[in-house]
């Protein structure tokens, strides 16, 4: 072929060309730091947010987790989130089946784990009948898992002592919800934060313990700028930096402040009176208690005037007025809570309080307003209130105190009349306290570690130690599993296939995308053949993850949870869907009680509360009480605990995840005037003692605290913070007051 | 706070003064004026006065030269010009992302960096563009590549990013802002954030609206 010269260049610009438009150009895109083969939908297993993730799968294993675009987190993730990740493959995972002998757990087959497992317990209710055995639950396992549990001991074996980590930390909404509203859980959902003109967070450090709900409040604040934020908390924590108003509270005291916010509502005529006339009755103690007027309870705030409780609260009586005022005037208030309302001796008053801000205020049942409690764990909510795996409960708001809702059951589950027990059984800290005494012999703990996160723990570890204790978990060894006879490793998140809730009442389903490690199996496979080998394989017809689901629903319809249209196909398909949903049709409730947006609110009006015989919510007369452990001259300051933004709860997974291995949780915040009364300065050794234990940890001089107060981590892992605080209980939720412990904080000297 | 207010708030004020692009453009159009009209008048009026070679000069410089410099001044002014937010909106495609950047109530980064002004001018290129002369190269390369699939009507919806978006450009900023340094998580994740394995946005919010919430390209690119 002949070319001239003019033709070979005019070819070379054409290839050129051609190259740098065609698949340079059309063709070309950047490449993804991490390949992915396939998406999956799934959710995050930490915190009850609940966010909705993508997950990215290689060669069979997790390597990239995403917030879900679609999703109410909007793509949003926390560090934890994105660290779903890592989770899987940490060290330390649980691979196989192991049994106590002379001392040492060794590795066994799982028949024989199992056989052991089951020859425990049998024994145990030899000696000392059903109630000598217990399951000890968690909010991370599956509904399913938890369903199946509270069936089997419940309906199988006989026993209520069935109860979980949730009575730690989300009791004492449970029963502020359940005795106010007739039923259990928060009424409204998270797109009523784009309607908030006022976000009231008490007890709640939402920027670290729930912070993609905040960054959702945080864009609140960000495209309307007159929308006002109050924190009350006793530490300036990250979420008190974006309040408008921090009311610096001292431990222990909310009752008194909202009864003088609602003191002050009353006085200056920020109240609703049209719904208090129409929705609301007034109690004191109990639901069935004499009804009460406004006019009692006007008489009852008398004695929590702002400046009256001021000094008590450790606030001024301006701050609290201006509180009040605020939510008064709020167009629409939604107010947060979790922990810090809960987890003290008067949770279940504080509660009744927060919600009767709400309901004096007609502050609930529209965009943007009503009480909200944030959940701690995945799914306390889903997993173990909604399917009444605490020893007081049944499914779907049932108790076993009640014989309708106990026949209702046994009906149910194919039971004979009489089969379940009337007796509540015990909750979460008088079991292990049963188990020290020898009247719980057995007991088997799922995906929870209460040797560390227990209150006092070192006493409950006694209880521990002398049960036969039978641990599932996917990780060992955890301070728990050191007490273990037979240790069964469970797979976690999406090893197995389930069903979590979360805070706004949305059911998500996790598929089961890779293979466990070892021999590690579902916790819903490991209650199956637990049951079979005590005798009640026939009560656990439903032994699939879709089967136990189906079931669920069908336990659930008619009640006032009804959960029947969520089939599986449509979890698989849609980001979650919120109860009620009764037919396969309903999109799923965002507001409660709300007529026409609750397909269980009949009536026409405002709103329809009926879950409540009457249809009205109850305000309940509420005393502040008194403190259960006093400041002394040997005990003078307040250990009050928290969380963090990188780890989750007893850090044993965030502790082995490589990357949060440097972040600081073993310290101890106190206030710079305490430090230098004391000669402490930073990064000294200090020890705090209470009544109960003591422990050592780092001083971190911070202005966070409050004079007198000091604060430190649930998470440590090197210190067992849980030592020194208080396992005094509310008397009616019976969750402990990690909140608030009397405690004397002392330089520790070198050598000592 | 007043609605007006709140626009003002969402309005960062332009540049003043004189931009490169506009510099460009003005010598572009100079050289072509000094051309043509130094054309004319050498043709036309000087030419019988002017030694040969002068002659030759001259034509050299308005046929060959000064329309060089004028094709030089276009191509830079065009390459400047297409990085302003304007540029980029003058493809109606992009209207919901615009929209949504100019959009006072919107709390996507885009629209927050926005409306704080952090980002003064050209706030889609500053975002798209990665540093150094590859970046520029990459820009340009996907500027064309999206012009082409416009003017194909190619392009699929939902619009989405291709490939991993490079930390980078927000580190850039923000790496050694106290802000940033003073957050553990960032500290605990600074080799997944440099590798690009983890994203700023996954916990700071999506840069644009989320896919099922905006609105189609198509519609709003033929009405």
């Amino acid at each position: 072929m002949n070319l001239t010269r003019r033709e070979l260049l005019h070819y070379f610009g054409v290839t050129a060309a051609t190259g740098l438009m065609g698949p340079g150009c059309i063709g070309w895109t950047r490449e993804e730091a991490i390949p992915v083969d396939s998406w999956h939908k799934s959710v995050c297993r930490f915190c009850g947010s609940g966010c909705e993730t993508r997950v990215g799968l290689r060669g069979g294993k997790v390597v990239k987790v995403e917030g879900l675009q679609a999703g109410w987190n909007r793509g949003r993730l926390c560090i934890k989130g994105l660290l779903n990740r890592e989770i899987l493959y940490v060290s330390d995972r649980a691979q196989y089946p192991m049994v106590r002998k002379d001392g040492q757990l060794v590795r066994v087959s799982w028949d024989e784990a199992l056989d052991a497992a089951a020859a425990g317990f049998r024994e145990a209710m030899a000696q000392g009948g059903p109630d000598a055995v217990a399951f000890y639950g968690s909010g991370q396992l599956f509904t399913q898992e938890s369903y199946t549990a509270n069936k089997l001991f419940k309906g199988g074996i006989g026993t209520n002592n069935v109860d979980g980590n949730p009575r730690l930390c989300m009791a004492s909404a449970a029963f502020g919800y359940k005795s106010v509203f007739g039923a259990d859980e928060p009424s409204g959902c998270y797109d009523d934060i784009e309607h908030a003109t006022l976000f009231f967070v008490i007890g709640a450090n939402m920027a670290e313990c729930h912070p993609v709900v905040w960054e959702r409040v945080r864009d609140r604040l960000r495209t309307a700028p007159e929308t006002r934020v109050i924190v009350v908390d006793p530490r300036r924590t990250p979420t008190a930096r974006d309040a408008t108003l921090h009311l610096q509270i001292r431990p222990g005291t909310d009752v008194a402040l909202l009864n003088a916010m609602a003191y002050e509502l009353l006085r200056t005529g920020l109240v609703d009176p049209a719904f208090i006339n129409d929705f609301v009755t007034f109690r004191k103690g109990t639901a069935d208690s004499p009804p009460l007027t406004l006019e009692d309870l006007r008489a009852f705030l008398e004695d929590y005037a702002p400046e009256k409780v001021a000094n008590l609260c450790g606030l001024s009586s301006a701050e609290i007025r201006e509180a009040a005022r605020l939510f008064g005037i709020s167009q629409a208030a939604l107010s947060f809570w979790t922990m810090g309302l809960n987890q003290q001796t008067h949770g279940v008053a504080a509660n009744r309080m927060m919600m009767a801000l709400h309901l004096l205020t007609g502050q609930i049942g529209r965009p943007g307003a009503g009480p909200f409690s944030l959940t701690g764990q995945t799914n306390a909510g889903g997993g173990v209130r909604d399917t009444g795996s605490l020893s007081h409960a049944l499914p779907a708001g049932r108790v076993v105190t009640k014989e309708h809702d106990r026949q209702d059951m046994e009906r149910l589950w194919g039971l004979p009349e009489g089969r379940i027990s009337p007796h509540p059984g015990l909750s979460a800290v008088p079991l292990f306290e049963a188990m020290r005494e020898g009247k719980v012999r057995a007991a088997l703990v799922m995906a929870t570690n209460p040797a560390r996160s227990l209150p006092n723990a070192d006493r409950y570890r006694v209880g521990m130690e002398k049960a036969f204790l039978v641990v599932s978990d996917s990780i060992f060894p955890t301070d728990t599993a050191q007490y273990a006879d037979v240790f069964l490793p469970a797979a976690m998140w999406a090893e197995k296939e389930g069903v979590l809730s979360q805070s706004e009442r949305r059911y998500h389903l996790v598929e089961k995308l890779v293979e466990p490690p070892g021999e590690a199996r579902s916790d819903l496979d490991i209650l199956v053949a637990l049951g079979e080998r005590l005798g009640h394989g026939a009560l656990l017809k439903a032994r699939t993850p879709e089967a136990v689901w189906d079931e669920w629903r069908m336990v659930s319809a008619g009640t006032t949870y009804d959960f029947s249209g969520m089939t599986y196909a449509r979890l698989k398909e849609l980001p979650g869907l919120t109860w009620p949903c009764p037919t396969e049709q309903h999109p799923g409730t965002c507001r409660r009680y709300v007529p026409g947006e609750d397909p269980l609110a009949k009536k026409e009006g405002r709103i329809d509360f009926y879950a409540r015989p009457d249809g009205r919510a109850i305000v309940y007369l509420s005393e502040q009480g008194p403190f259960r452990e006093s400041l002394t001259s040997d005990y003078p300051m307040t250990l009050t605990t928290g969380r963090r933004l990188e780890h989750w709860h007893t850090a044993t997974l965030t502790g082995r995840i490589a990357q949060l291995k440097g972040i600081d949780i073993d310290y101890l915040e106190i206030h710079p005037g305490d430090a230098a009364v004391m000669g402490v300065k930073e990064g000294e050794l200090v020890q705090v003692t209470s009544a109960r234990g003591t422990v050592r940890l780092k001083a971190l001089p911070s202005m966070r605290v409050r004079p007198g107060v000091v604060f430190a981590l649930m998470h440590s892992t090197e210190h067992l913070v849980n030592a020194a605080t208080s396992d005094y209980l509310d008397p009616t939720s019976a969750q402990p007051e990690y909140k608030l412990a009397a405690v004397r904080v002392e330089r520790v000297k070198e050598g000592t | 706070m007043s609605a007006w207010a709140v626009w003002a708030m969402a309005a960062p004020e332009p540049p003043h003064g004189a931009t490169l692009g506009g510099a460009l453009e003005m010598v572009a159009l100079g050289c072509i004026a000094v051309a043509v009209l130094g054309l004319l008048l050498v043709e036309f009026v000087f030419k019988s006065s002017m030694a040969r070679s002068t002659y030759r000069w001259t034509l050299l410089l308005g046929l060959f030269v000064l329309p060089g410099v004028a094709l030089m001044g276009t191509t830079g002014h065009m390459f400047e010009s297409m990085k302003t937010v304007e540029a980029c909106h003058s493809c109606h495609v992009m209207d919901p992302f615009v929209g949504d950047m100019h959009d006072p109530r919107s709390a996507t980064l885009a629209a927050r960096h926005y409306r704080s002004g952090a980002i003064p001018d050209k706030q889609c290129y500053a975002c798209h563009t990665g540093y150094g002369i590859f970046g520029t190269v990459e820009a340009k390369r996907d500027g064309l590549r999206h012009w082409l699939l416009y003017v194909t009507d190619t392009w699929k919806d939902p619009l989405t990013y291709k490939g991993t978006y490079p930390n980078a450009n927000c580190l850039a900023c923000h790496a050694t802002a106290p802000t940033f340094t003073r957050v553990d998580s960032h500290k605990a994740l600074s080799t997944q954030l440099a590798n690009d394995e983890m994203s700023c946005f996954t916990c700071h919010g999506l840069p644009h609206p989320a896919r099922p919430t905006r609105a189609p390209t198509r519609v709003t690119a033929h009405p």
